[in-house]
Parts: C-alpha cells; structure tokens; sequence
C-alpha cells in the first residue's frame, strides 16, 4: 500500500513538471519577456507576448496601415498625459464602444499595451480583439513604463493636456516644428515659438537654457515626422524632459480652436490714459467681439487664476513672466491683466525692459474683478 | 483794509510755499517704479549682497509723508544694494517715489511686497 502511495506520488509529480516545462514553451514570444510576465501576472495573460524590440521595430511616423498600436489605459488621465508615440486610444473599459476605430483588414498586427506587467487591461483587450477575427494580435506585456525607461524615447501627449498646461501657465516652452512663414505664421497654438525642424541647429538657442525645463515640440498632425525629428534633436543636446504633441496644429484648432495668427496682427489698440495701458472701452470691446484678436496673459498667482479669470486668458504669474518672455507672441498684440493694474503694469515694463522689440504689449489699468464664468467689471482706480 | 488785504496776501504766500514743499517730489510712473524697485533687487541678488529678488522695505512700512522725505533727504543706505541704488537715474527714483508714497501706509491702496 505504502509502495503504491510513493508510485502515485511520483507519478504525479512528473506529470506535473513535464507540464509545467510545455506550458512554458508553448507561446512564440521572446522567452525573456514571457517569463517576466508569468512571474507577476495575477491574471490570465494573453498567449501572444512581445518585447520593446518588437514594439519599436513596428511603429514608425507614420504609422503603417496594417500596424496599429493600441493603448488600453484610461483616456484620462493616462493617454493624454502621456503616451508611446503613434499609438491610439481605445480603453479596455470602452473597447465594445470603440471596435470601429479598429483597422477593417482582419490581418492587420494589432499591439496593445498598458501601464506594465501588472496590468491586465492589455490583455483583456487583445482576447477581445482576437474574438472580433483579428488574427495577428500582440500584448507588449511590460507597456509604458518600459518603453519610457529607455532614454532616448519620449511620450506623446494630447491637445488637452497641452491646454492644461497653457491655462495654468506651466514652465513649458511649446516649440511649432513647422515652417515659420507658410504655417508658423499663418497660425500656432497660443504661446508656442516657432522653431522649424530644418532650422534647429540656427534656432535651438531659444531652447530653455535649463535642460531639465519641459519642453514640447509639435507640428501639423501623426502624419508629420518633424516634431519628432526635433524631440529627438533636443534630446540628444541634453533635455530631459522632452513631449511631443504628435497629433499637433490639427487637434489643438479642433478641440481648443484658439489659434494666434497673423491675421490679426494688424489689430489697432486704443491706448489708455496711462502709458502702456489699453482704454477700458476698448479691452471690453475686444474681450466680447474678438477675444482671438488679443494675448491676454493673466499675470496674477495661479490660485488667483484658479477662482476666475477670462476664457481666453493664459496664466503666466509675474514672477515667472521674466523666465517666459520669449513665448509671448508677436505677432498679435499682448494684453497683461491682473486685479489692480499693479502687476499688470509691471508686466509692461517687464517687456519694455527685456524684450523691447515686442511693440504691441499693452495692460489694464484698473480694478478688475472677474468671477467664476469669466465675466468681469472693470473700473478706474481712485487717485 | 490794508492790514486785511496785506494778511490775505501773506496767508496766500504762505498756502503756495507749503504746496511747492509738499509736492517738492514730482510725480512719476508707479508701474514703471515698482518694476524698477524690484530689478534693483533681482540685481543685487544676481550679484550675491542679498539671498532674496523680493524688496526689504514694502511701501506700506512708511507713511506718505516718511516716504517724501526719504527721496526728499536721498536717504538711500536704509534699502541695501548701494551699487544698484547708485546706478539708477533721477527719472528711476521719481518713478520708484512715486510707487512708494502711493501706496505707502496712509494711501488709500497701501501694498506690501509680495
């Protein structure tokens, strides 16, 4: 009886192993990274695993037609804030809603990733996937975090959260890749330099002299390999803190559609009483019929900012104003607000000082209180 | 009448004097002056004499009146920064008066540095 125990025993201890060793051949995917992904998957992983290489061996700018490269993570706040170069947004969670982003050839590689090895969402949505008919489907298991541990990668972000960053006035320098007269000038995103690709090496001196300052490069839509080629530029000088705004000029004017051109550069302002100053007739005037036509930098500290400020206006507090100077355009006249005309008016004297040859920069000179839904009254100050 | 005529006369004499010693300062351009005020700070900072940009004397520390007497008098040492001081031109310290005294403590508007 005892000997038959041990038997049995052993029996099933071999079958056990000599199971567990075909398991672990059975996937075509690099060993290195399926081992990587049994060892720390609390979940059931998808059969078809795949390494960076073959990730970056598969997205190019642009894209191929048969390559798609799918990001599993939430939208918000993981795709837009930052993203591996090309790849589209379907999350797990809106996968059955979004199947018409798929390609319609069922051969097409598919590659989904999400946020690295503990995540499932990857996964969940390649067995989808595969239950559509697609039937070159891939999971690079390990996603962003690996793909951005590599030095010379950068994300992508997207029109929202480079809007974010403008409205709270955050110390990016935002650089329009394309060419300045037949695009840069013709319009750009609000506070965005222009620094054409073919020209970097002339212009890369506008560059933050701080290598660490955020710095993303745009140009006109996934199509356009020109940011892309300056990112890289930039971070072979040194910066660290590199973003592309890959689906650029064309997202940014459909979602925020608040484009500096120089079709307004002609604008006319009414001075005030005092020098630098706008009449208050005229700003209400502006601010209600052609709030494009104008930059309104609103230079109070972002948690004034924060309670209400005018729809159109971006936020570069005072004290950071020295440091961004050069993102302010010039092709368009620049009004400095703030709540009493005190910082604003510094402001002036700012650009007066450091940039002089920006002649169309102008500041309310008044008590201005705006409330919540960017309304605002305006009035002359006593003395 | 000669003595009421001459008293008018000598209080009407008396009212400009004072006028011209009150506004002994001229006005110049606030907006100007409180930029210039803080670059003599940024500078004096660069240049290693202070650890901070931010101005040591915020203009609500004097009333109108000391704030006069202070550019009446060029009572400059008080603020630091000698070299910067002396480096500015008189339509620099007119401006920066100006700053001052308007929202010095007794003003309507009395400011601190921020």
């Amino acid at each position: 009886m005892f000997h038959r125990l041990i038997s049995v025993s052993f029996a099933i201890l071999f079958l056990t192993a000599t199971l567990s060793g075909c398991a672990t051949q059975q996937p075509a995917a690099p060993a290195q990274a399926t081992a990587k992904v049994s060892a720390e998957q609390a979940f059931e992983p998808f059969h078809d695993i795949v390494n960076m290489a073959f990730v970056a061996k598969h997205v190019s700018i642009p894209m191929a037609e048969n390559v798609m490269l799918i990001d599993a993570r939430p939208y918000k706040p993981k795709y837009i804030k930052g993203h591996i170069p090309g790849a589209i947004s379907i999350p797990d969670s809106q996968f059955d809603k979004m199947t018409d982003k798929l390609p319609a050839d069922k051969d097409s590689l598919l590659i989904f990733y999400c946020g690295g090895l503990k995540c499932k969402l990857s996964h969940k949505s390649a067995m989808k996937a595969e239950k559509l008919g697609y039937t070159n489907v891939k999971v690079f298991a390990e996603g962003y975090p690996v793909w951005m541990a590599d030095k010379a990668h950068y994300p992508s972000v997207s029109a929202e959260w480079v809007k974010a960053q403008i409205d709270k006035g955050a110390d990016m320098a935002l650089v329009d890749s394309r060419p300045k007269r037949k695009k840069y000038d013709k319009g750009h995103i609000p506070t965005a330099i222009s620094i054409p690709d073919m020209q970097f090496d002339k212009f890369q001196d506008q560059l933050p002299a701080d290598k660490s300052k955020l710095v993303v490069f745009y140009c006109g839509g996934l199509k356009c390999k020109l940011s892309h080629k300056s990112a890289a530029k930039a971070i072979a000088m040194g910066y660290t803190n590199v973003k592309v705004f890959a689906e650029g000029y064309p997202a940014w004017v459909a979602y925020a559609g608040k484009a500096s051109t120089t079709a307004v550069a002609a604008t006319t302002i009414t001075a005030g009483e005092e020098e630098g100053s706008i009449d208050h007739g005229e700003f209400k005037r502006l601010v209600a019929e052609t709030p494009e036509a104008i930059y309104l930098v609103d230079v109070r500290d972002a948690d004034e900012y924060q309670k209400g400020s005018l729809k159109t206006a971006v936020n570069i507090p005072i004290d950071d104003l020295e440091a961004k100077i050069k993102s302010l355009p010039a092709d368009k006249p620049v009004v400095f607000i703030c709540g009493t005309g005190a910082r604003s008016g510094e402001a002036f004297y700012m650009v007066q000082d450091v940039r002089p040859e920006l002649k169309n920069v102008f500041y309310v000179d008044g008590e201005m209180t705006v409330k919540q839904d960017g309304s605002f009254t305006l009035k002359k100050q006593p003395g | 009448m000669f003595r009421k005529t001459l008293f008018a006369a000598t209080a009407l004499i008396f009212l400009f004097s004072a006028v011209g010693i009150t506004l002994a300062m001229e006005r110049g351009n606030k907006r100007k002056g409180k930029y210039t005020y803080r670059k003599v700070y940024k500078a004096c900072m660069e240049r290693g004499e202070v650890d901070s940009a931010k101005p040591p004397i915020s203009p609500d520390t004097k009333t109108q009146a000391q704030w006069t007497q202070t550019f009446d008098s060029k009572d400059f040492d008080q603020f630091g920064c000698q070299p910067e001081w002396a480096a500015l031109s008189d339509k620099d310290l007119t401006d920066i008066y100006t700053y001052l005294h308007d929202h010095g403590s007794d003003s309507p508007t009395p400011a601190k540095c921020k």
